[in-house]
């Protein structure tokens, strides 16, 4: 559940991990933006930022070990951190700062085993502009001229982003909803695979199934979800997000094109709010402002942090809830029984278990799931659930994956049985014989085998009379 | 009260259908209050962590069956058997609805107040009571008496000139009986006021005592011959009044008094007590059935009940060694005079001396039907010719209703109490008890007993087998009865049982291996070199080998056939492995778990017993085995399942770890499955000639478990609400 940032690390993680695989070139471009600037520095580990703020007035390279002996004031741990050079490697990898080439540090008459380093030129510039103000206009979002006919408050917004959540997330575990997300929620949930159109699926009318990936992004907080998604080409404009204010309305007009489609689809997903398409004026949500800025503490619109699940070791479940969505989450591997106002009961069974496997979720996300919901009682308890059901589930599992699929090449209707014996021999001395019977003379090889097999029963066709030799069919 | 049957809709609702019950409010002060409602079955939820679950708990237990009691949520189901048995011992219609209202996070569901109130109406209202040898027809309410009397059979049977100036349609009245100066031995305190102390206790509902002084607590009855009870008691069966049996022993003068008390230093342990006092609970007994767990010490409470009703009493139970161990428990505990106490089994035929008494026997002596000899048939007169004040029967549950009946038509007693463990039997027959014998006074929470050290704490284990390729190829060919000898026999089960004899005799556990199945435990119990008895052991080797099992160091393993399912106490056992049971009963693996439970190392420090067993994996046992633990997993027990033993295939001497001797092991298994059909799980009932141990004399070899007929059409006394249930569950 969100509480602070520095307890999610799964956020941190994948915004910072998606950051660092972008190419330098790319970085430099989002560095121009202040606002982006400030943004992911705000993702950055507390001694990295520290790295950054004491470079970032300093326009020459620096040696590292002067950095380390400004960061000693945590001593022992830090400074094996230190040693790690974690944050300076990450840095690194974001680009953020830049090393002095070996040649340079040469020219420089530097010992090699000193390594120096300076903050990235552009970052430095846009950072200092972010703390001081300056630079780009409009990097920090521009608030609408007018007045708002129609005003909005924050808890309309905080409403309508938790609706419009939950209706993809419910889309998602397949209940029956009245309100279908839009498409553009649709196609991101496709896109990203989290979800899969059913085979049966004909044009409008998808009928998407959640998969294995969708599952754990439906275990992760609501903010870790966001990330799932592909936003590349909005990065400035999501990180700008970050630095707006909720429940103030904003100009559409310094956006790009680009910006503009985007911000038709982050209205999809509940991240802005718009009157009507074509307003002119976009409120951000609070998940909006929350995912750019790293802030987890500002969402929580899951409500309650309370854990809701009593897991016993009757494989009986209670939870204490009446959040459709919740309860939707527990049917995909619970059988539900009855619901009262404030509690619902069900209870792991075999086939319900089998029918989330069926579905790719695996036992350990039912088990997670579990034990991060786990009811303050059982939360109490060591281990908080009851070993012999998780062992069960697990045991489900493993029962569903005992049969192992192989791709294969059935060879049959051999004419004579000298020429299945020696197509058999020769399959069995190359090794890649998966199964054969005698009796029907019938002969299956793997994958890799399949082409020197079939090469083998041709020649062997070619140097006899036609009609001699087995077919062969997939 | 109407409710608005609108629930809730949204997204979800569908998958709950029509037990979808968000239309019941909650209270504003809900989470303060432990019970949720269930309006269609009448189940109720509670949360045993509430701070008054405890009340909640002792209330639930007396009107509604217990369902499942695992650690937080528990889930009692009310029954008009259940509503039965708290009319019984002494709860009003209004008290009960009362009660759940201020329990439950809902409102009371007008169909489950319905329920409450069509089957407290009818039930307890009416008692026979039997005062200084006259009977009388009592009740607390003039005008039901005064429906009965409009019945033909009932008048005729009334005492119209009873010589204390009473005739005409007027009653005698008399203040409500009270436990007034009755004291059940052992508890240190008087029986007086239990019911109306758990209802005080119980969220302030101080009622019952204004009530006590209140006028309408006085009884009104009318006597009647006593020639007529049977057809009186007969006729307000029909007329849907059935009559409670009382028993005022305390006014009882024409029996006399047995010299029975318990020993001073006799203490009975709380649930003990509070069994009794609901058996007691006005100062008369009350017949019914109380539950306890194997090893909670169900013997002492029929002995202080014995002590407290202190008349003639007849214990039956289940075979000879049990009659033996019940009399050495009543020499152990009472004061009773051995003189006083006799025996009457196949060897044994006795009779005690002076006029009151104790006969101990098993139930198919008093039952039996057929040829007696001459000093049974004298014995039996004498127990036919007696009027019993208190009959005890033990392990009520294994005894087929048509010997129930035919017992309790034999003997002439009047109070009846049940004991057992497990009131669970695969054929439904619990139904007849109640009626047999009476409603359920009692039944403690497993787990709790577990908890304060009663009995001990065990961990349960299912052992999975993989069966080796060459029985599981010979188990898919085969038809059902050589596989269930295949699964039994498995070579990797054998193995499992032995690594876990040694590892636990390393530990110092004392092991009883328990096989349904004869031939499979004389094998295994032959190849593992250790002693066993069946059906068909004799009487000395076998209280030879028990002695050796509890005395000798050099002697820690025993295997048992399920003659020691019941009864067989053996409190030096910590740990029971089981290799072949019979089918999915539910019961016989709560039974022989309580084989253990009473181990005598229960309170040292960790103390933990073991309980595991054998499976053979993807065979029929597994479905079985699942079935079989349901009652111990709503208890509260949880069974791991074990895949792997670790280090089993490198232990030295393990068995049948080569393929040839795995080969040459399932020809002789193949081969003895041909030779005798295999397995014999009955025995048959036809009088044989051979010579037959005491154990079989006295029938208990097949009785022990009746439960193989395939359950019947039920008889249809279910209430039309739980039918309506019943119905769509088994639809869905």
């Amino acid at each position: 559940m969100p509480i602070a940032g520095a307890e999610h690390p799964h956020f941190r993680t994948a915004i910072d991990e998606y950051l660092e695989t972008l190419p330098a070139q790319t970085c430099q471009r989002l560095y121009r933006s202040p606002a982006s600037c400030l943004a992911v520095f705000r993702l950055l580990p507390n001694l990295a930022k520290q790295t950054v703020m004491s470079l970032l007035y300093i326009y020459d390279f620096v040696p590292a070990s002067d950095l380390a002996a400004r960061c000693f004031q945590d001593s022992a741990r830090q400074a094996s951190t230190w040693g790690d050079r974690d944050s300076v490697n990450k840095l690194l990898r974001l680009h953020i700062i830049e090393q002095e080439q070996p040649e340079e540090a040469a020219a420089a008459g530097q010992s090699i085993g000193d390594q120096r380093l300076r903050i990235n030129q552009t970052f430095g510039e846009q950072m200092r502009n972010a703390l001081t103000g300056g630079g780009e206009k409009g990097s920090f979002g521009i608030p609408s001229a007018v007045p708002d006919k129609h005003p909005v408050d924050v808890a309309f917004l905080d409403n309508y982003a938790t609706q419009q959540w939950e209706a993809i997330l419910h889309f998602m575990i397949g209940t029956a909803v009245t309100k279908r997300p839009g498409r553009a929620s649709l196609n991101l949930l496709r896109r990203s695979g989290l979800m899969t159109s059913s085979a049966t699926s004909n044009s409008e009318a998808v009928s998407m199934v959640i998969t294995n990936k969708g599952f754990q992004f439906l275990l992760q907080d609501v903010n870790t979800q966001d990330l799932g998604m592909d936003l590349v080409e909005v990065l400035n404009f999501l990180f700008q997000l970050g630095a707006l204010e909720l429940g103030k309305d904003y100009s559409v007009e310094p956006l790009t094109d680009t910006q503009r489609k985007m911000l038709d689809d982050l209205q999809d997903y509940g991240l802005c709010y718009r009157r009507k398409k074509g307003s002119r004026r976009f409120y951000p949500t609070r998940l909006a402002i929350a995912l750019a800025s790293g802030n987890a503490s500002m969402i929580d619109l899951d409500k309650g942090d309370k854990g809701y699940i009593i897991l016993e070791t009757n494989y009986r479940v209670y939870a204490y809830t009446d959040s459709p969505l919740q309860i939707a989450v527990l049917s995909l591997f619970c059988t539900m029984r009855s619901r009262f106002q404030n509690m619902v009961c069900g209870a792991i069974t075999r086939d319900s278990v089998r029918s989330a496997l069926t579905n790719g979720i695996t036992s350990d996300q039912m088990i997670a799931y579990l034990t991060t919901h786990a009811h303050p009682y059982m939360r109490k308890q060591v281990p908080t659930l009851p070993l012999t059901v998780v062992d069960q589930i697990r045991l489900w599992e493993l029962e569903k994956n005992r049969m192992q699929p192989k791709q294969g090449y059935l060879y049959q209707q051999f004419a004579r049985q000298q020429d299945y014996d020696t197509v058999l021999q020769y399959a069995e001395e190359l090794g890649v014989v998966l199964w054969h019977s005698r009796a029907k003379r019938m002969l299956v090889v793997t994958q890799d085998g399949h082409v020197q097999v079939r090469a083998y029963v041709q020649r062997r066709k070619a140097r006899q009379p036609p009609g001699a030799d087995g077919d062969r069919s997939q | 009260m109407s409710t608005p049957r609108l629930p809730r809709y949204d997204a979800v609702s569908r998958l709950f259908d029509r037990q979808d019950y968000t239309y019941l409010p909650l209270k504003k002060d809900h989470a303060s209050r432990p019970i949720w409602i269930n309006p269609e079955n009448g189940h109720f939820i509670l949360e045993a962590f509430s701070p008054i679950a405890d009340q909640a708990q002792d209330f639930l237990t007396a009107i509604a069956e217990p369902v499942s009691r695992p650690a937080h949520i528990h889930e009692y189901r009310l029954t008009p058997y259940s509503l039965y048995a708290a009319v019984s011992v002494g709860l009003e219609t209004n008290d009960i609805i009362d009660v759940l209202n201020r329990l439950s996070k809902v409102p009371v569901p007008e169909s489950v107040a319905k329920l409450i109130r069509e089957c407290t109406l009818s039930y307890g209202k009416v008692k026979l009571v039997l005062k200084q040898n006259r009977y009388y027809v009592e009740s607390q309410h003039p005008s039901i008496l005064q429906r009965l009397l409009k019945d033909d059979v009932i008048r005729g049977a009334r005492v119209l000139d009873s010589g204390d100036g009473n005739s005409g349609n007027s009653f005698l009245q008399n203040k409500a009986p009270t436990a007034d100066g009755l004291k059940i031995p052992g508890t240190g305190k008087k029986a007086q006021g239990q019911d109306a102390e758990m209802f005080n206790t119980l969220i302030e509902l101080d009622k019952d005592d204004e009530v006590g002084e209140d006028e309408s607590e006085d009884v009104h009855s009318f006597e009647i011959v006593s020639a007529q009870v049977e057809n009186v008691r007969k006729r307000c069966n029909q007329l849907d009044l059935p009559m409670l049996e009382e028993y005022d022993f305390r006014n009882d003068t024409f029996n006399p008094d047995l010299e029975i008390d318990l020993k001073p230093i006799t203490v009975i342990r709380p649930y003990q007590e509070k069994s009794l006092s609901k058996m007691f609970g006005n100062g008369r007994a009350r017949s019914g059935i109380i539950v306890l767990p194997c090893g909670a010490g169900k013997t002492l409470v029929g002995i202080t009940a014995a002590c407290t009703v202190k008349k003639s009493t007849l214990v039956l139970c289940t075979s000879s060694v049990s009659v033996m161990q019940w009399k050495q428990q009543f020499l152990m505990w009472s004061n009773i005079k051995e003189s006083r106490i006799a025996v009457f089994t196949a060897d044994q035929k006795e009779r005690f001396s002076g006029d009151a008494g104790i006969v101990i026997s098993t139930y198919s002596m008093v039952a039996n039907t057929r040829q007696r000899s001459y000093e049974s048939a004298k014995m039996m007169e004498f127990i036919r010719s007696r009027e019993w004040g208190f009959l005890l029967l033990d392990e009520v549950h294994v005894v087929p209703a048509q010997m129930f009946r035919q017992v309790i038509s034999t003997v002439a007693t009047h109070a009846k109490l049940g004991l057992t463990a497990t009131l669970v039997r695969e054929d439904e027959k619990i139904d007849d008890l109640n009626f047999l014998i009476g409603p359920k006074l009692y039944e403690a929470n497993w787990m709790d007993l577990a908890l304060q050290g009663h009995i001990a704490t065990v961990q349960c284990a299912e052992v999975w087998c993989e069966m080796t390729p060459e029985f599981y190829s010979e188990y898919l060919r085969e038809t059902s009865r050589k596989r269930a000898l295949l699964y039994a026999m498995n070579p990797r089960k054998v193995q499992a049982c032995q690594y876990l004899i040694r590892y636990h005799e390393g530990r110092g556990d004392k092991i009883i291996v328990f096989s349904d199945n004869v031939y499979a435990l004389r094998e295994y119990a032959l190849l593992l070199k250790k002693p066993f008895i069946y059906g068909g052991t004799g009487q000395t080797e076998r209280m030879n080998i028990l002695h050796q099992f509890q005395h000798n160091p050099a002697l820690n393993t025993m295997f048992l056939s399920k003659v020691g399912d019941t009864s067989i106490d053996l409190p030096e056992a910590t740990c029971l492995i089981q290799i072949s049971s019979h089918y999915g009963s539910r019961r016989q693996e709560a039974q022989r778990l309580g084989r253990i439970l009473r181990a005598k190392r229960r309170n040292d420090e960790g103390f933990n017993a073991f309980f595991y067993s054998l499976v053979s994996k993807d065979t029929q046992e597994m479905y079985y085995s699942t079935k079989r633990q349901q009652f111990l997993i709503d208890q509260g027990y949880a069974f791991k399942v074990i895949t792997h033993l670790e280090g089993m295939d490198d232990m030295e001497n393990l068995v049948y770890r080569d393929k040839a001797s795995r080969l040459d092991y399932l020809h002789t298994v193949l081969m003895a499955s041909e030779r005798r059909r295999m397995p014999r799980w009955r025995t048959t009932t036809l009088a044989r000639r051979a010579a037959g141990s005491l154990q079989s004399l006295s029938g208990g070899d097949s009785m022990a478990y009746m439960e193989y007929e395939r359950p019947k059409a039920k008889k249809d006394v279910q209430h039309p609400l739980f039918k309506k249930y019943k119905k769509k569950r088994g639809a869905a």
